[in-house]
């Protein structure tokens, strides 16, 4: 099956008179584990930001099928219509509702594109109860799902880096998209921690259906996860290519040369 | 001609802003203190005599200084009490607007509780009189006074801001309070040396406005939510934004008094204010205080 | 000399005196502009007696209970300290125990407690009436503190459930209010469709009209920051003022109206006429208070509530859920105004006078000090901490100690606020959640999101 998911074509982005995103054209397909690399700066977190809605690229065409097979062009719509579309996403620095508990923050993600109001919201009715328990239901499916429950009732700003990271995950599992964008999920963690990440990353692929595209710097990781990779220099796509034609290919070399936990120079040996 | 009081007023708004990223809603009570200190300078000084040009001069000189100084004490006093102790306690945006609400509530009704109550006219320390007409609209003394002393106010500030050591620290922890901080700017007294600045410059106004009007001890309210919409029409943040923003929207009400009637002159402001944080949130001019010089 | 001033205990000291000398002042006979030195002459050299135990200076009082307070303060912060430092291990033992099972059981007893109170309170409230018999006592109940507490838990909802400063909430009382006049026919203009209407008919209108001025207020402005956002809701209670107070034609200038007609109720058979005595009056008032307490609770619970929760806390976060942020905002500010409106008809059909002066920006500021002092964001914290002011107000009016002149009030309002914001910004009966990102942010591990903002939109944009 390689029906489209994303599709991004000659997107340009500035600030100013910073050019973030340079004439870029990539696609996802439905079911993949995408990644994006790069060097810090060239633009990838520019990139998910556009694929989401926070940013609007001056140039260019970003459509999104769901899982209806409808498309809709992603410039121009705000971040919730996106999300609301099927588009999830965790952050670089772990954005969660610290003052909640880990079983409240998925939870809001489980409820918030059902569409009763105010009005149900204040009387209770039945079909709000209902809600709620499918909102709690589904809550602590995905507890079990990232293995979080034993810290449902923590809150969440005392949770560690690798649990903050699944925490993410699993709200915005909660939304049920159809892709879940990953701003370097691995930053911060450590090797136990990485595997872990590895291994549910995978599982959310496999079991969920949810496609998967990340960001990431780690070499090792982005290469045994990812299917398919783009790189990213200074806004513009060099490479495209299974983890070993890109680790063989020399753009992608020089643009590392110098940075430490490639990898990818080792791989050419 | 209000468009320099708002422009003098304007310069506090934007250099706190600057430095903090915050709107000091107590600035009112600053513009109040000066027009206070003035008043009670000008009763001592000037009486009930008329006095004459030299004389004219040099009170207005010492209505000035102490118009000044007094605003830039009370700003300070302001900061300190106000607002350093939430920084001490890294609070939310919303605790700062909030005590200076409780800053500015408490400011004007303490002079209120103090001074009294009502309405005083203040001894002018020069006669009013027309000096030369132009198209036909007669200029008078009041005019010239505002226009000389605001120009000079706000070209020695910007030469400060501009040149001086200060200044620059003043831009620089405007533009990034870390760094400024990691290079060796004294944090804590660049932002008191702000709030003084700008309180200096309010508490002139606030002389300057009150000759014609008198004092009360509400009078802080109207001309400082003009000014800070003047600020923010010329882009928050931004010095030569906020003199610009204070004489645009001077010129605008002159304008709006042949269309509107008298009681909603007040809200031609607020209207300006609300177009622009619709259209153009950032103002005319934009928003950095690094750009300014 | 420099030396000197840096010494820490010094400036203990020093700020010490200070606020004794403030409070002296404060608290001391008025000046007037003829001689200025009068009011701070004379509060140093009156006298006033410190409970009925002793008469002393008024600065040697001051002195002492402000030498006492700070004493307590930090005796409670030592002891906190030391206890906290103790105890902090086995609280994080407890919380790994605590399973989601447990959880929600930790959370039904927590509810019992709160019913047990509730259920008090409301005792306490059905009998008030038979306790305070003089009449206009009773009224003053009603318009001074309960319609207070109602502003409150509307105001609440703005600003402690989705975080949003409105300055200019009076203006939503004051169009219930005005509603009220216009539809029983008392305002200038003539009611719509030319009937008068039972003033209970005024009910639904004014909220409608109310939660109608509050989308068209909230729809252009609600996408602005924080202080943005209070300055132009300051600025559109100031025009309403205006209106109110200009529009002759319409709202009856600055004389207002005084030709309401009482509350009353024709339903068929449910018959009823409120008149002159409060108690029936005070009946609804409660009645209504336990109302919106109820719904506003639910509210906070629900899916709504969550989202509001969201979007205070990390508005970026909650958009990429696909949470709608406006939506949201006009939501709760069209709650809040309904309210206010609300009681802005329960005001109307009492007091059978609306007038401008009763709607200013220090109404406003002083419902705004019930909240914060209460607690932003916890009903119970609301309504206790509103009850408490107004009541000392109210008692403050009747009674006034030496040297307070009943427009000093806001004075006190004003530094309570200062005070509040700097030593207990999560009010004073905080909600447990308010309370954790209090802490959070004391901690120096909030999110970003809640402590800065650049520019006047609250979006936060990240680098690339």
């Amino acid at each position: 099956m390689s029906s489209l998911l994303f599709d991004v074509k000659d997107v340009t982005l500035r600030f100013g008179g910073v050019v973030s995103l340079n004439d870029v054209s990539l696609h996802q397909n439905r079911g993949e584990i995408l990644a994006i690399i790069g060097p810090n700066g060239a633009g990838k977190t520019s990139l998910f930001n556009s694929l989401t809605g926070v940013y609007a690229p001056q140039e260019g065409t970003i459509t999104f099928t769901n899982g209806q097979g409808k498309t809709m062009s992603i410039i121009g719509k705000k971040p919730f219509r996106v999300s609301v579309a099927g588009v999830a996403r965790t952050f670089q620095a772990s954005r969660m509702f610290g003052a909640m508990t880990t079983f409240e923050n998925i939870k809001i993600g489980a409820e918030s594109h059902r569409g009763l109001g105010a009005v149900g919201a204040m009387l209770k009715g039945p079909r709000t109860r209902r809600d709620e328990h499918h909102s709690d239901a589904r809550t602590k499916e995905l507890l079990a799902f990232v293995g979080l429950t034993d810290h449902a009732n923590t809150i969440a700003a005392s949770l560690n880096y690798g649990a903050r990271r699944r925490l993410e995950i699993a709200r915005g599992l909660a939304t049920s998209p159809e892709v879940l964008l990953l701003d370097e999920p691995a930053a911060g963690t450590n090797p136990t921690e990485k595997l872990e990440l590895v291994r549910l990353i995978r599982k959310v692929r496999d079991e969920m259906g949810v496609s998967i595209l990340l960001i990431e710097h780690d070499m090792k990781l982005v290469m045994a996860l990812a299917e398919r990779l783009y790189v990213l220099n200074f806004g513009s796509v060099i490479a495209e290519g299974s983890p070993e034609e890109i680790r063989a290919n020399p753009a992608v070399i020089e643009a590392y040369l110098g940075s430490v936990d490639t990898g990818v120079a080792e791989g050419t040996k | 001609m209000n468009g320099f009081i708002y422009a003098m007023v304007a310069i506090g708004y934007t250099m706190v802003y600057g430095v903090l990223r915050l709107i000091n809603f107590a600035h009112s009570e600053i513009f109040m203190s000066g027009a206070f200190a003035s008043f009670f300078l000008m009763k001592v000084l000037v009486g009930n005599s008329t006095p004459t040009a030299v004389e004219s001069i040099l009170y207005l000189i010492a209505g000035i200084l102490i118009g000044g100084v007094v605003g830039a004490v009370v700003a300070l006093g302001i900061e300190r009490v106000a607002y350093r102790p939430l920084r001490r306690r890294h609070a939310p945006k919303l605790a700062y607007l909030i005590s200076a609400i409780g800053a500015s509530y408490f400011i004007y009704n303490f002079v209120g509780k103090e001074f009294g109550r009502i309405n005083l006219s203040i001894d002018a320390p020069y006669t009013n009189n027309t000096v030369f007409t132009i198209f036909g609209a007669s200029v008078q003394t009041y005019y010239i006074v505002i226009f000389v002393v605001g120009v000079i106010m706000l070209v020695s500030l910007e030469r400060l801001v501009a040149t001086s050591k200060l200044g620059r620290g003043i831009r620089a922890v405007a533009q990034d309070a870390e760094t400024a901080s990691l290079m060796g700017v004294n944090i804590d007294r660049t932002i008191a040396v702000t709030f003084m600045l700008g309180g200096f410059l309010g508490g002139v106004a606030g002389f300057l406005y009150s000759i014609p009007v008198g004092v009360v001890y509400t009078m802080g309210f109207t001309p400082a939510i003009k000014a800070f919409s003047a600020a923010v029409l010329g882009g928050i943040g931004n010095l030569r934004g906020a003199v610009l923003g204070g004489l645009l929207l001077g010129v605008v009400e002159s304008f709006s008094v042949a269309f509107v009637n008298g009681a909603y002159i007040d809200v031609v402001a607020f209207v300006v204010l609300v177009l622009v944080l619709m259209f153009r949130p950032t103002g005319i001019l934009g928003e950095r205080l690094g750009r300014s010089a | 000399m420099k030396e000197l001033w840096r010494n820490a205990h010094v400036k203990r000291i020093a700020t010490i005196a200070l606020i004794a000398a403030v409070v002296t002042i404060m608290t001391g006979p008025e000046g007037n502009g003829a001689e200025p030195t009068a009011g701070f002459t004379g509060s140093f050299a009156s006298h006033v007696t410190f409970f009925g135990l002793f008469t002393a200076q008024r600065w040697l009082v001051a002195l002492l209970m402000t030498v006492v307070v700070v004493v307590l303060t930090w005796s409670v912060r030592y002891v906190n300290r030391s206890w906290s430092d103790r105890t902090h291990f086995r609280g994080q033992a407890v919380q790994a125990m605590t399973s989601m099972i447990q959880g929600s059981k930790r959370r039904s007893k927590f509810k019992s407690t709160r019913y047990v109170f509730f259920a008090i309170g409301l005792v306490l409230a059905i009998g008030l009436p038979h306790v305070i018999t003089d009449n206009s006592w009773q009224t003053q109940i009603v318009q001074q503190i309960l319609v207070y507490v109602l502003l409150a838990i509307g105001l609440n909802v703005v600003t402690g459930f989705a975080g949003l400063l409105d300055l200019g909430f009076v203006a939503f009382y004051a169009i219930g209010a005005y509603t009220t006049a216009w539809v029983t026919g008392a305002l200038p203009t003539p009611p719509p469709f030319h009937t008068h209407l039972n003033t209970f008919f005024a009910i639904p209108f004014a909220i409608a009209l109310a939660m109608l001025c509050g989308v068209l207020i909230g729809l252009p402005t609600l996408r602005l920051r924080g202080d943005y956002l209070a300055i132009v809701t300051l600025g559109f209670g100031e025009i309403i003022y205006l209106f109110a107070n200009n529009l002759f034609g319409i709202t009856g200038g600055a004389t207002g109206t005084n030709q309401i007609p009482f509350l009353s109720v024709h339903l068929g058979a449910l018959k009823y006429q409120w008149g002159l005595n409060p108690v029936p009056y005070y009946y609804l008032t409660v009645g209504f208070v336990v109302l919106f307490l109820i719904i506003f609770s639910s509210l906070e619970h629900s899916r709504v509530g969550r989202a509001w929760v969201a979007i205070r806390e990390d508005e970026v976060a909650a958009e990429s859920l696909g949470i709608n942020p406006l939506k949201y905002k006009v939501m709760a500010f069209a709650i809040g105004a309904a309210s206010a409106g609300f009681a802005g008809v329960v005001t109307a059909s009492q007091t059978l006078f609306v007038t401008p002066p009763t709607f200013t920006l220090q109404f406003s500021i002083n419902i705004l000090v019930l909240v914060i002092f209460g607690g932003m964001g916890s009903i119970l914290g609301v309504v206790l901490g509103g009850l408490f002011i107004q009541i000392f107000v109210v008692y403050l009016e009747h009674s006034p100690p030496s040297g307070y002149n009943s427009q000093d009030l806001y004075m006190y309002l004003g530094a309570l606020l200062v005070v509040m914001m700097i030593f207990r910004p999560a009010g004073l009966f905080p909600s447990r959640r308010r309370r954790r990102e209090v802490n959070q942010i004391k901690a120096g591990t909030a999110p970003d999101a809640l402590l800065t903002n650049i520019g006047p939109h609250s979006r936060v944009q990240e680098e690339t």
